[in-house]
């Protein structure tokens, strides 16, 4: 019995003959984790085998104390799973509601509860004024925002958020963070970003990727500690985020 | 004495306020399919099938009475040669990668991406099936006094329409595309007919020829087996 | 948008204009809602408001104010959740009888006024009862008396109230 959302034990993930995701271990409870790196780092290929969407080439993986190999236990485990990938399409005909009653059923959601999640949703978001309005008539910022509803209509365990503010306006973002605060409280939240301000807001940890590897694990104080005297970077954070990959790539690698 | 010292929840109010105004009512064939599949999800995502929707149904009830009618004028009714095609077209059309824009998003789903789509596939087939039997069985009862008309005719393409279908799919998912699942049914089914024509002279050889039959259900066999591996359920380490 | 305009579009099928019109309205009615009734009474009690308002709005004459039509209605839907626990809850619907909004500060003042002349035991049954709104046979093992005892101060306390109270209508 453990507390632990995510358990990853050298988890590897090959594509031909790239490591996507080279042997990497990751514990993770209730609270915000914010998943830095740069582009080809592997954080979608990691987020992906969270989701349960992509099985790892070796290694093993126990997500809310369950073995995401098994079929029941896989269902079970992504009835409390939230998913927003980094391109999630759209069904330009539904509208707001109609796309999160959607998938609000196909993730099990017991029908009864279903108007009331979906509304909590919408509003949390703050869409409530777009309810019923049909997804293509939506700006982009709006869409991410429908899409980060579904993915917490089933009041997740775990949260899988992959670039969740690409297209969200300033002031959008910082209620995103808030939510994300709130959501941390009881769920375990992966944010993959590169967006490093929006890690320094709202999350509780913070883990950098590199070439399929985990160079740095700790909270964002730590990382900004990191980057004490560094140059490159015009905020705290930056900064830590640069030493922490220099360091990396020139072969001192942080467990 | 918590209860009453708290605040009044504005916001919950307003959330169950807006759980009535804003739900959707299923249907009565929904609530029938909800109940006969035992998911109410896999019941909304089988009726939102692009390729059960009424303009499609419509248009193609027409093209099968097209084909019948053909048969007005003495000529054999063509149905046989339609619905191995426009079967191939519907289930190509119906779900997969190629044709669902959130298909990565559908993949984490606990009502499986594998039973949505074997779902929408069959009630598609079936659909197909059952408008291609209600045309050829009225014309072969209003014609069979008129000209002799093959069994195999009016029944008989069931089996290369499952050949088709299920090639179609299988192509249709693994390459990701609904466009060239439905390329390649529509081109394999041509070459069958030709290839009929070719060597019997009939088209209708394509059907009627008893030997191709097993060929056919080979075919089926393989492109379900070759379904099967694409849409496997994903194992913790492979 | 003024309150008239958002009801004939909420009449027509516009959620967004039932959304304005509770984010206008909704704040006051609990206010005096909860001069009576407890916080899950009061959210219960606006929500099916909302739900009536939304079913109904065809019936709103636009002479009519929408704060006094949509009071109606909440004193309507309280009177229901009342009626729905049993008759031990009958007086309160005396106490939502006003429709001005200058009568119910006079009524909430009166009211606890008319409380005050209320004996020990009977405004702890009063609270209990009626503003707590706990079954009988709770309130009898909470005050540590039959539930006879507990029924005949009930009865004194509303006699009383309504005396206190009967002078303003």
């Amino acid at each position: 019995m453990s507390t632990a959302n995510i358990e990853l034990t050298s988890v590897t993930r090959t594509f031909g003959r790239n490591r996507a995701v080279d042997g990497v271990s990751l514990d993770a409870g209730p609270g915000v984790l914010g998943l830095l790196g740069p582009n080809g780092a592997g954080k979608t290929s990691l987020l992906r085998m969270l989701a349960t969407v992509l099985p790892p080439t070796s290694g093993q993986i126990r997500l809310l104390d369950r073995d995401p190999g098994h079929t029941t236990e896989r269902r079970d485990i992504r009835r409390r799973l939230g998913y927003l990938p980094q391109n999630l399409g759209y069904y330009p005909a539904f509208t707001v509601v109609e796309f999160i009653e959607y998938f609000a059923l196909l993730k099990e959601v017991p029908p009864r509860r279903v108007p009331q999640a979906v509304a909590a949703a919408v509003e949390r978001v703050d869409l409530g004024a777009k309810a019923r309005s049909r997804l293509r008539t939506l700006s982009g910022g709006m869409l991410r925002r429908v899409g980060i509803a579904q993915a917490i209509v089933n009041d997740p365990q775990l949260l899988l958020l992959d670039e969740p503010t690409a297209g969200l306006d300033p002031e959008q973002r910082v209620g995103f963070r808030a939510l994300l605060r709130a959501l941390g409280e009881t769920a375990t939240v992966v944010v993959s970003t590169h967006l490093v301000e929006d890690v320094g807001a709202a999350c509780s940890e913070v883990a950098l990727m590199d070439t399929g590897h985990i160079v740095f694990r700790g909270t964002p104080a730590e990382l900004i500690a990191a980057g004490e005297g560094h140059e490159v970077g015009d905020a705290p954070l930056e900064r830590g985020y640069s030493a922490v990959l220099q360091a990396a790539r020139n072969g001192s690698v942080a467990a | 004495m918590s209860d009453f010292d708290r605040e009044v929840d504005l916001s919950r109010v307003w959330t169950s306020v807006a759980g009535e105004v804003w739900r959707r009512h299923p249907g009565p064939v929904e609530r029938l399919a909800a109940r006969l599949l035992r998911s109410p999800g896999l019941a909304r995502a089988l009726l939102t099938t692009p390729s059960l929707l009424l303009p499609w149904l419509i248009s193609t009830a027409v093209i099968f009475l097209a084909g019948g009618l053909i048969s007005v004028n003495g000529a054999e009714p063509l149905v046989w040669l339609l619905a191995p095609g426009i079967a191939a077209i519907g289930i190509a059309y119906s779900y997969g990668p190629g044709i669902d824009p959130a298909w990565e998003l559908a993949c984490s789903m606990p009502v499986s991406d594998r039973m949505v789509l074997l779902v929408r596939a069959v009630a598609v087939f079936t659909v197909n099936a059952v408008l291609g039997l209600a045309i050829s069985g009225l014309c072969y009862l209003a014609l069979s006094h008129f000209v002799a008309m093959a069994a195999a005719i009016t029944f008989a393409w069931l089996i290369p329409m499952t050949a088709i279908s299920t090639l179609t799919l299988a192509v249709a998912v693994t390459t990701r595309s609904a466009n060239i699942g439905a390329a390649a049914g529509i081109s394999a089914w041509a070459c069958v007919v030709i290839a009929s024509w070719t060597t019997t002279g009939a088209f209708a050889a394509a059907v009627t020829n008893a030997m191709n039959y097993l060929p056919y259900l080979a075919v089926a066999i393989c492109a379900t087996v070759v379904l099967g591996y694409a849409t496997r359920t994903q194992r913790g380490a492979l | 948008m003024n309150d008239d305009e958002l009801i004939t579009r909420l009449a027509g099928g516009d959620d967004r204009a039932l959304r304005e019109l509770f984010s206008r309205h909704a704040p006051v009615l609990a206010v005096r809602l909860r001069a009576v009734l407890p916080p899950s009474d009061v959210e219960d009690v606006l929500q099916e408001t909302f739900l009536a308002v939304w079913k109904g709005a065809g019936s709103y004459r636009p002479e009519a104010k929408a704060g006094g039509w949509l009071w109606g209605i909440a004193r309507r839907q309280a009177a229901l959740l009342l009626r729905r626990r049993g008759p031990a809850a009958a007086p309160l619907p005396d106490l939502l009888t006003q429709n001005d909004p200058a009568e119910s500060v006079v009524s909430q003042a009166s009211l606890a006024s008319a409380v005050a002349t209320l004996s020990p035991a009977e405004h702890e049954v009063w609270q209990l009862m009626y503003v707590q709104d706990r079954p009988l046979a709770e309130v009898a093992e909470l005050t540590g008396v039959p539930e006879g005892t507990v029924k005949s101060r009930a009865h004194r306390a509303r006699r009383l109230l309504r005396a206190a109270l009967g002078g303003i209508q």
